[in-house]
This record gives structure tokens, sequence and C-alpha cells, in this order.
């Protein structure tokens, strides 16, 4: 009951605060960002820059190639700034790809270093008369695509494709779905606006109770002090799970698994404000905790990125937290979701956030008078 | 109701000493006035009794609660007003009363019973926030005897109040004290520990130096003055003398025998300047 009482109290200081509409607030404008900014599917065009050292009749077999795809059927004539220079260009665009002509070699190194385009590359003949493909890459790209681009070059295509027709594929799941681009950028809101935020915010509050020295007063009562924690954790899992809710539902609809997105909400956000309250253990206020804080959230924000990039994916970032937690937050939406694997990370939150909890009534206990 | 033997505590556990070998006890409805300058060990010592700070060397004892193993049922028995108010500033006067009550497994008192007790009455409904300095120390004052302690730790209860106000809180605790209630007075003020202890400690840098009633302190280190003022050859004087030495004491009596006495009072010595006599230190 005390701890009721604690949480009670903890509902109607928050609501009388800051930090509690700002979780609700968030959501609300990440909602208007998702439906009205981001786009059900990202139509990206990839841009190819292209230097001919070829003869002229085979420039022109070249150009009428893609001008069959072009959308308006004809080559635009125009320049390219790349740092101060002007570069002369004939443009193509179609569907898919937008294609520059550049006049020169120069150019398409300049323009592969400026404009980071997909392909810059370079046709020229060899001695045998054979045509020569130079490609200049960006540095980060892997040996699967370099490894590509000489077979694709260097061996007859049609036995390429004869040898991916007789190749055996096995589907492991037959029932899978996939993910609207805008669908797809939930569950990195849902781990950082839902779950994380509780580690910033209820550092937030202890400081303040700090500075009021609240959590004395607490200390010399018939309560315990993880009940006096506890009660702020649970105020973070209702603002958090109410903030993931308003993103999710209007954009999802009913096809989630809500009861297993709840699950994974309020353990992994027991996991980041337990996490939350051992960092505020160390500081007295929240100017002195926020290098630490700040620090955190950015080793957190890394796994985003391997979400995204998928061919950005080193083995360490598999243990930062949010790692699993992305995936688990995209198995609850999926129709088919894997719902083992959630639970599997659910238990994972569950069990470390427990430790840090008591880790952290430990330190609170040692640190009341502080 | 407080045993306390050969305690000791180290903030950083480096052999500097916040507390050192503080032996003491205090009985059952008494109020022991603890005293002392800034910085001299009194909160360490009241935190630690408290459970706020750990016990690192010593034995003390709370309404018969070992501090070593603290018990949460230590604190229905125990009420503790802070220096420094510590009261929700979002919540109303009565929320926070309202709030606190429910931590305790005892019978607690009425939040609005309380309120009218130290003059906030008519400010139940008002946020903590909107309370003056010494408004929110009166709230402080009133959460402390929510659960009726049987044992109050005070804190310099009457810091920042206006003189009326103060003597409210001293009747207010006497009061509790007569009911059987047992005060711990952590405090500078000389003034109000001789208005309200029964026996009081000295402590300075980290050691009590002395622990006695204010009477006795006051017999054994007040010096025994009189202070008379006669009128001689149509001029009024004034004499302070001494009542032990024998010069003095003839003198006095000379005084008395042959000029006309306008007034004449014993002059006692203040705990404040018994302090410092025993001490060597100002409470500043």
């Amino acid at each position: 009951m005390k701890l009721w009482h604690s949480f009670i109290k903890e509902l109607k200081l928050s609501s009388r605060g800051f930090y509690f509409y700002i979780e609700l607030v968030m959501a609300i404008i990440l909602l208007v960002v998702v439906l009205l900014v981001i786009p059900a599917e990202f139509v990206s065009k990839d841009t190819e820059y292209l230097y001919f050292d070829l003869p002229e009749e085979m420039i022109n077999e070249y150009r009428k190639d893609i001008l069959e795809e072009d959308l308006d059927g004809k080559a635009e004539f125009i320049k390219i700034k790349s740092g101060k220079d002007l570069f002369p260009v004939e443009f193509y665009e179609t569907d898919k790809k937008k294609y520059y002509f550049v006049e020169d070699e120069t150019a398409a190194i300049q323009l592969a270093e400026t404009e980071r385009p997909l392909v810059s590359a370079v046709m020229s003949l060899d001695d045998a008369s054979s045509i020569h493909y130079k490609y200049y890459l960006q540095g980060y790209e892997s040996e699967r695509l370099k490894n590509l681009y000489l077979v694709i070059h260097n061996r007859d295509l049609n036995l390429l494709k004869e040898e991916m027709d007789n190749q055996v594929v096995r589907s492991l799941s037959t029932g899978y779905s996939e993910l609207t681009d805008r669908e797809n950028v939930l569950p990195v809101l849902l781990t950082f606006n839902g779950s994380l935020m509780g580690l910033f915010i209820i550092a937030a509050y202890i400081f303040l109770d700090k500075q009021e020295g609240i959590i004395k007063a607490y200390a010399v009562t018939a309560s315990s002090v993880w009940q006096y924690l506890m009660s702020k954790v649970g105020i973070i899992l209702v603002t958090s799970t109410l903030a993931s809710f308003i993103i999710v539902i209007p954009v999802m609809g009913l096809q989630p698994n809500y009861p297993l997105m709840l699950l994974l909400l309020i353990t992994s956000g027991f996991f980041a404000s337990s996490l939350g309250l051992v960092v505020a253990s160390f500081y007295k206020n929240m100017m002195q905790a926020f290098s630490a804080v700040y620090l955190l959230m950015i080793v957190m924000i890394l796994p985003n990125i391997a979400y995204f990039i998928s061919s950005w994916e080193p083995i360490w970032i598999k243990v930062i937290p949010t790692y699993p937690l992305i995936q688990g937050f995209k198995e609850t939406i999926l129709v088919n979701g894997d719902t083992s694997y959630t639970l599997m990370v659910s238990l994972g939150f569950l069990v470390v956030g427990l430790l840090l909890f008591l880790i952290a009534n430990k330190r609170y206990k040692k640190t009341l008078a502080v | 109701m407080i045993e306390v033997s050969n305690l000791y505590h180290s903030y950083n556990k480096d052999g500097k000493f916040a507390v050192k070998d503080v032996s003491f006890e205090v009985k059952e409805g008494e109020i022991f006035g603890f005293l002392g300058p800034s910085g001299a060990g009194k909160s360490t010592t009241q935190n630690i009794l408290t459970g706020l700070l750990q016990l690192q060397q010593g034995n003390v004892i709370v309404a018969g609660y070992d501090v070593k193993a603290i018990s949460n049922k230590m604190f229905n028995k125990i009420g503790m007003s802070f220096e420094q108010s510590n009261v929700y500033s979002k919540m109303s006067a009565k929320e926070n009363l309202d709030f606190y009550r429910k931590l305790f497994d005892v019978k607690t008192r009425e939040p609005e019973e309380l309120l009218e007790l130290v003059g906030l009455g008519d400010k139940a409904n008002v946020r903590a926030g909107e309370f003056s300095k010494g408004m929110k120390h009166r709230l402080t004052f009133a959460r402390s005897m929510i659960n009726n302690p049987l044992l109050w730790f005070l804190d310099e209860p009457t810091t920042g109040l206006d003189p009326a106000i103060a003597s409210e809180i001293k009747d207010i605790i006497k009061a509790e004290n007569k009911k059987g209630v047992t005060v711990f007075l952590t405090t500078h003020n000389m003034y109000i520990a001789d208005d309200l202890c029964d026996r009081v400690a000295f402590i300075v840098d980290a050691e009590i130096k002395l622990i006695d009633s204010p009477k006795n302190l006051k017999l054994q280190y007040g010096d025994k003055l009189v202070e008379i003022e006669y009128i001689k050859d149509g001029e009024t004087l004034k004499e302070t003398l001494s009542t032990i030495q024998e010069d003095d004491l003839k003198h006095l009596q000379d005084i008395i025998g042959k000029y006309e006495v306008q007034t004449m009072h014993t002059k006692e010595a203040t705990l404040e300047e018994i302090f410092i006599k025993v001490t060597g230190r100002g409470l500043a």
C-alpha cells in the first residue's frame, strides 16, 4: 500500500510538473512527423556519373538505350557545381536512376568525391578493344560489392543468371511480412522516446527531490527506499507507455502485438530507469550528471545506425542494449513477428533491470544524507 | 530512549573524524539539547541516530532499535524536523501531510489539527511552493508530529521564525514533552536550549566536552554576582559585587546599611557564556 500511495503521489507531482508533458508532447510531435513528413515508402533515385572515353558511335548506343527509358525522352544539358568548379553534363532521368554524362575523367573523380553518388565510372577501350570499366568508390563499400563489380564485367551475364537459377533456395519462413518505410521507423522511436527517455527523466526527478531534500524526509518514515525509487520507476513506465501508444496506434492500427509490445516497453523502461537511478546516485545535480547521461545516450543511439544501414553492423554493436531492443520492437509490429525473440529480450531487460535496481537501492540507502 | 557509546564517523574514511568517541544517553521523557557551533558534529550525530548516515563505528540504540541493523519499524516511533524545510512544493500543505501519514504503520494525527497547531490552518489548501520560508519550516515541523512520535528529533526548530511564532513552537515542544515525548534537540541557539532542555551536551570539534543540566552548569560555572544600584551623596551609583569574595561581601553589607538601595539582583551566567568558558569557542 505504501508503494501505491507513493506512486499516486508521484503521479500528482509529475502531472503538475514539466517533464511529464515533455514526453507526451514529444510523442505528438513525432506522430505528426511520422504521418506528415515521412513517406510510406522512400523513393530515392540512384545517381551515376559516367565518363565515356569511347568512340562517338559507342556513346550514341548508350545514349539511345538510356533515352528509351528517359522520362521526357531527351537529354538536358546542364552544369553541376562542385566546389568552385562548374562541370557541363548531359543529364538523363529514368524511373529509377539519374545519369550524368561528364566530359572527362577529372570531372568523374571530383564529382565522386563531392557528390558521393552510387556510381562514378569511366569506360574506355583497352588494347584488345574491349570495354574497360574503372569505378571510383567511396571507401566504405563492402568486399561483396567490389567482387560484384568485378564479376559482372568479367563473366558472361547469361552464365551468371543460369548459375543463380540453378541454386536451390529454401525459405526458412514463408509467412513473413515487410514493413513500409514509415512503419520501419517506429521501432527506433519506441526505443528512444519510449524506453530510453526514462533514463534521462528519472534522473531529472531524482535531482528535483535532492534539491528539495525530499529523499531525507522520505527516509525517516516507515517506508523503504526501494518503494520510493519504484514509485518513480512506475511513473516513467506510465508516461513511456502512453507516449509509445500515442505514436504507434495511429500509424499501425490493430496490426501490432500490443500485449507483447507493452511487456517490452515495461521491461526495457524498467531497465532504462534503473540505469538512470544508478547514474543519478553518483551526482548531486543534473549539471554534474549531464555528461554521463549524455554519453550513455550517445552509446545507446549507435545501434540506430546499424538498423538503417544494414551494411554497417560490427559485432560489438550487438552488445549495446538498444540493438536487441530495436529488433524486439520490430518483432512486435510485424504481422508474424518472432514472439519468442521479444520474450527473450524482455526477460533480459527484466533481469538486468532488477540488478541495476538493487544496486541503486543500495546506493541511495548509503547516500541519503549526502 | 537513546544510548550512544564510542561513536566515530569519518566521511572520507581518512582518519579525520566528524564525530569522535561520542557517548551519551537520553532518558525517556527528557528534552536533551545537543549544542555546538556549525561543523561541530551535531548533524552527523543526528543523521546517524536517524539512519540517514550509516553507522561506521560504535554502538547506537534508538527507541529500542539497534541502528546497526536499522528497521523500518523504528521510524514509527520517531519524528524528525529538519533544519532545512523539505516539503513537496507542488503539493498543498494538507496534501503533504496526507501523503506522509500513509507511510507509517501507527495511528497518525489529522493534518488539519497539526496545521492549526502550527498556525497554518487557513493555508491547508495552498501549495507549499507559495509559502514563505518560515511557513515551510512550520509545515516541516508539523509533519514531524504526524505519527505521534515517542522520540522527537528537532534540528534548529525555531530557525527563521519570528519571535512570536518561535515562542508558539517552543510551547508546542513543551506540551508534547509533557505528554511523555522524548526530545533530542540540535541547536546552536543557547536561549532556546536554556528554556527547553533538561540536560545539554556541548559538542565541539567532533567531541562532547560536557553533559549536564543547564541549572547545574550555571551553578558550577556561573559567577555568583550581585548587581546593586544605590544613591550616595545624591548621586546614583551601580556596582557588581561577588557574593563569594569577603571584601565584596563586606562592601555589599556597608552599602545596604548606609545608603538607599534602588535595585539589587543576582546576575546569572548565560548558557552561551558557560559554553565559551568550557570549550573556549564561540557558537557562530
